[in-house]
């Protein structure tokens, strides 16, 4: 980069150039490295043991590829694996496609309004997690819960429904929470991006003949991508690593279980297993490798279009 | 000059991250010694009365809140010289905290709890010290028999020290069981009922209420005594065996007990609660009994204030015991006490074993067993009558009618917490209208399988 913004600079001074650049990385790198590249060797390299609490040592013994064979017996993870699929599923389409609607709704407001809208959509993204998720608590309550109240007072219901506690409906009711919580960011980008679209190419458009959905398809849209790449990257990696809203309304019960809360269980709550650190961390070595492999989909989709 | 004033924000950033990282505390022990070398400290920093202590403790009757403890840790160390440093735990996650310092070798030097996790778990890994050296013969003669079994391990060792005991109950609504003609199937004078009242209880209760008046919660393991004391109590099955090395709730009486109580209609199987949920719910008058019950529940004004033993409206609570084809209950009891982490620094330990000595055997035995709110697992601590400390507290003495059906303390079983996860995930099952048989006997055979 030094060298292209300055072709002339000498060696001597690109050299300290440099080095002032990577001092300042430093202290990011640091961080980088000692809470997500170490962890992750050590993740990948305790998947391949027995590592557990009571052993000393980190590592335990080398046990080769038996815990990624046991995984795929384990009738919890295989469900779980199944949950956070359905969960990836339905919540990334459905928050991209629904951000992108509200967004082409709401850009062209004026700047107040807009200013309105994007913090409607964005209050559940900046308040906290464990607030939002007890509000819901509340509203989905089996005995008192607004739901239940609203449902009978209409008439639509006999008995209350037990949101949380049954295994039609609670992993929905996640996936809804999971959804409000997900849409502010992706609204705040493509109204962003939809404001940078360059006018000059949807006035040729129309001027060409082109139809609204042709302006939006042919020329709005794919100088989005971007955009929308990284909302869907960012929407798939968070769905994928749905923690917060299990632990905190069902503890991976009435089939919410998934593959996050059980890396968490296996590796905290059943300590009396021999080898659950390492059992965990196949989990989460095999949730990785999902992620990547559909991150990785995303982009070479992006890329073609 | 940009370059250099650069140069020095970097340095200067660099350097703050080494100095906030890299402060080690040189008074830590350091765990990976050997503890013979530890016992020599080369200068002590507090003369060899004093000292410090860590406690972690769980929320045990008031030994979980903060002003009640100090009271009594700041009478120990205005006794003995040594302080004690506090650390509170929650059920829902003091688990995974103590694990992890156990992981990062940062353990307390005392932990409260009881055999379950004392024993079971981390006595069981060699995380605590023995401490049969406490115990001569008198102690054991006042120490209740079952608590010092339970605080016993197979090999001998003995992992905690029992301060309390107390049993596990359910408790009804009082009134509200008036109301629908429910309350002449209650034994008020001995607290029990047979489980044929139960039955016809709940079913009065339902043609009353129309809607579910008890609720088999199974969202977590929080208050998991109470369901399955229930479960085992209607026909008298059974939750391991004697030796405590299965699970045996796989028992056809158990199955018995779940077929019936999936077909009451006042009966809900709730994945949605655990014991802590349902307890806010019958407070509230929803539900018009719990499973979830002990003493502290009794005594506790609840949130709305109203008082002891009454719900957030001032309906009357009346505890009871599970009901029992035979009508000799046989209760989950609890019982806790102190154990102390073997951290590998001899003076540390020997503080600790003066605390417990201090709290579970001397005069202040009373305050401490006071402070917990339960029951003084012994008769009496060195010459301190503890039979008749709580004859100035009516509730303490009503609930004492329950002490006689405790039963046996299974929870020191091997592969503990593996089971109960397989117990509430098989209640989650049954709920949501599995083949009964078939599910208790897949759970009751992953936890064993689990146990090894």
């Amino acid at each position: 980069m030094a060298k292209q913004s300055h072709p002339t600079m000498s060696r001597a001074l690109q050299k300290r150039e440099n080095i002032t650049g990577y001092l300042f990385m430093l202290p990011s790198l640091i961080f980088f490295i000692g809470f997500v590249v170490i962890p992750m060797i050590i993740c990948i390299i305790t998947s391949l043991t027995d590592a557990n609490m009571h052993d000393q040592g980190m590592f335990g013994n080398f046990v080769g590829l038996s815990n990624f064979t046991k995984l795929t017996k384990d009738v919890d993870f295989l469900e779980a694996l199944k949950n956070t699929f359905i969960i990836v599923v339905v919540s990334v389409p459905t928050v991209c496609a629904f951000s992108l609607w509200v967004s082409s709704a709401i850009y062209k407001l004026s700047g107040p309004v807009l200013s309105a809208f994007r913090c409607i959509f964005y209050l559940p993204v900046v308040t906290g997690s464990v607030a939002v998720t007890v509000v819901w608590k509340w509203m989905y309550d089996n005995y008192t819960g607004i739901f239940n109240h609203v449902l009978k007072g209409a008439g639509l219901i006999e008995q209350n429904i037990n949101w949380l506690g049954d295994s039609k409906y609670a992993l929905w009711c996640i996936i809804l929470i999971l959804f409000t919580t997900s849409v502010g960011q992706p609204i705040v980008l493509y109204v962003s991006a939809l404001g940078n679209v360059d006018q000059t190419l949807i006035e040729a458009a129309e001027v060409d003949g082109a139809t609204s959905f042709q302006v939006f398809w042919k020329v709005k849209w794919a100088q989005m991508m971007p955009t929308t790449l990284y909302i869907l990257v960012i929407t798939t990696i968070n769905s994928f690593q749905c923690f917060a809203l299990i632990q905190l309304l069902t503890k991976g019960g009435a089939g919410t279980n998934t593959v996050m809360y059980d890396i968490y269980w296996t590796a905290f709550k059943l300590t009396e297993q021999a080898g659950h650190f390492g059992y965990a961390n196949a989990m989460g070595v095999v949730l990785a490798i999902f992620i990547g492999l559909l991150s990785a989909l995303q982009f070479k989709l992006a890329k073609e279009k | 000059m940009k370059k250099l004033l650069a140069m020095v924000l970097a340095m200067t950033m660099v350097m703050a991250l080494v100095a906030c990282g890299g402060n080690k505390d040189s008074t830590t022990p350091a765990q990976d010694t050997p503890p013979a070398e530890n016992n020599a400290p080369e200068a002590p920093e507090t003369p060899a009365a004093g000292g410090e202590l860590t406690l972690w403790t769980y929320p045990i009757g008031n030994w979980g809140q903060e002003d009640k403890v100090k009271a009594i840790t700041d009478a120990f160390t205005a006794d003995t010289g040594i302080s004690v440093k506090v650390e509170y735990l929650a059920y829902a996650d003091g688990d995974d905290k103590v694990n992890s310092a156990i992981t990062a070798k940062s353990a307390p030097d005392l932990i409260m709890e009881g055999p379950e996790r004392l024993v079971t778990n981390w006595g069981d890994k060699g995380y605590l010290v023995d401490l049969s050296d406490m115990f001569d013969d008198t102690d054991k003669s006042e120490i209740n028999a079952a608590a010092m079994t339970a605080c016993t391990h197979s090999n001998g060792e003995v992992y905690e020290y029992p301060l309390v005991v107390t049993a596990h109950c359910m408790a009804v609504n009082l009134d509200a069981f008036k109301e629908a003609g429910a309350d002449q199937y209650l034994d008020m004078a001995t607290r029990t009922w047979s489980t044929d009242d139960f039955i016809k209880a709940v079913d009065a209760l339902y043609a009353h209420f129309n809607s579910p008046v008890g609720a088999v919660f199974c969202k977590g393991q929080g208050g998991d005594q109470g369901t399955r004391a229930l479960v085992n109590n209607m026909y008298g099955g059974t939750f391991t065996n004697a030796a405590h090395d299965q699970y045996t709730w796989d028992d056809p009486l158990n199955v018995k007990a779940l077929e019936q109580l999936k077909s009451m209609p006042g009966i809900t199987f709730d994945a949605s609660l655990e014991g802590g949920d349902e307890i806010k719910v019958f407070y509230q008058g929803i539900l018009k009994m719990a499973f979830c019950w002990n003493i502290a529940q009794q005594l506790n004004p609840n949130l709305a204030d109203t008082g002891a033993g009454l719900t957030a409206s001032g309906e009357e609570i009346a505890f009871m015991a599970f009901p029992s084809e035979s009508g000799a209950p046989q209760l989950c009891g609890g019982i806790w006490g102190f154990g102390i982490f073997d951290n590998g620094d001899q003076a540390r330990i020997d503080n600790a074993k003066t605390f417990i000595k201090w709290m579970c055997d001397s005069e202040h035995t009373v305050d401490a067993v006071k402070t917990a709110n339960y029951f003084a697992a012994r008769s009496s601590a060195e010459g301190t009558d503890l039979s008749a400390i709580w004859a100035d507290n009516d509730i303490m003495n009503d609930y004492q009618v329950l002490m006689p059906y405790l039963g046996d303390y299974y929870q020191v079983t091997k592969g503990w917490a593996g089971a109960r996860t397989e117990w509430w995930t098989m209640l989650q099952k049954v709920g949501e209208g599995a083949n009964i048989a078939e599910t208790v006997a897949t759970y009751a055979g992953n936890a064993n399988a689990a146990a090894g």
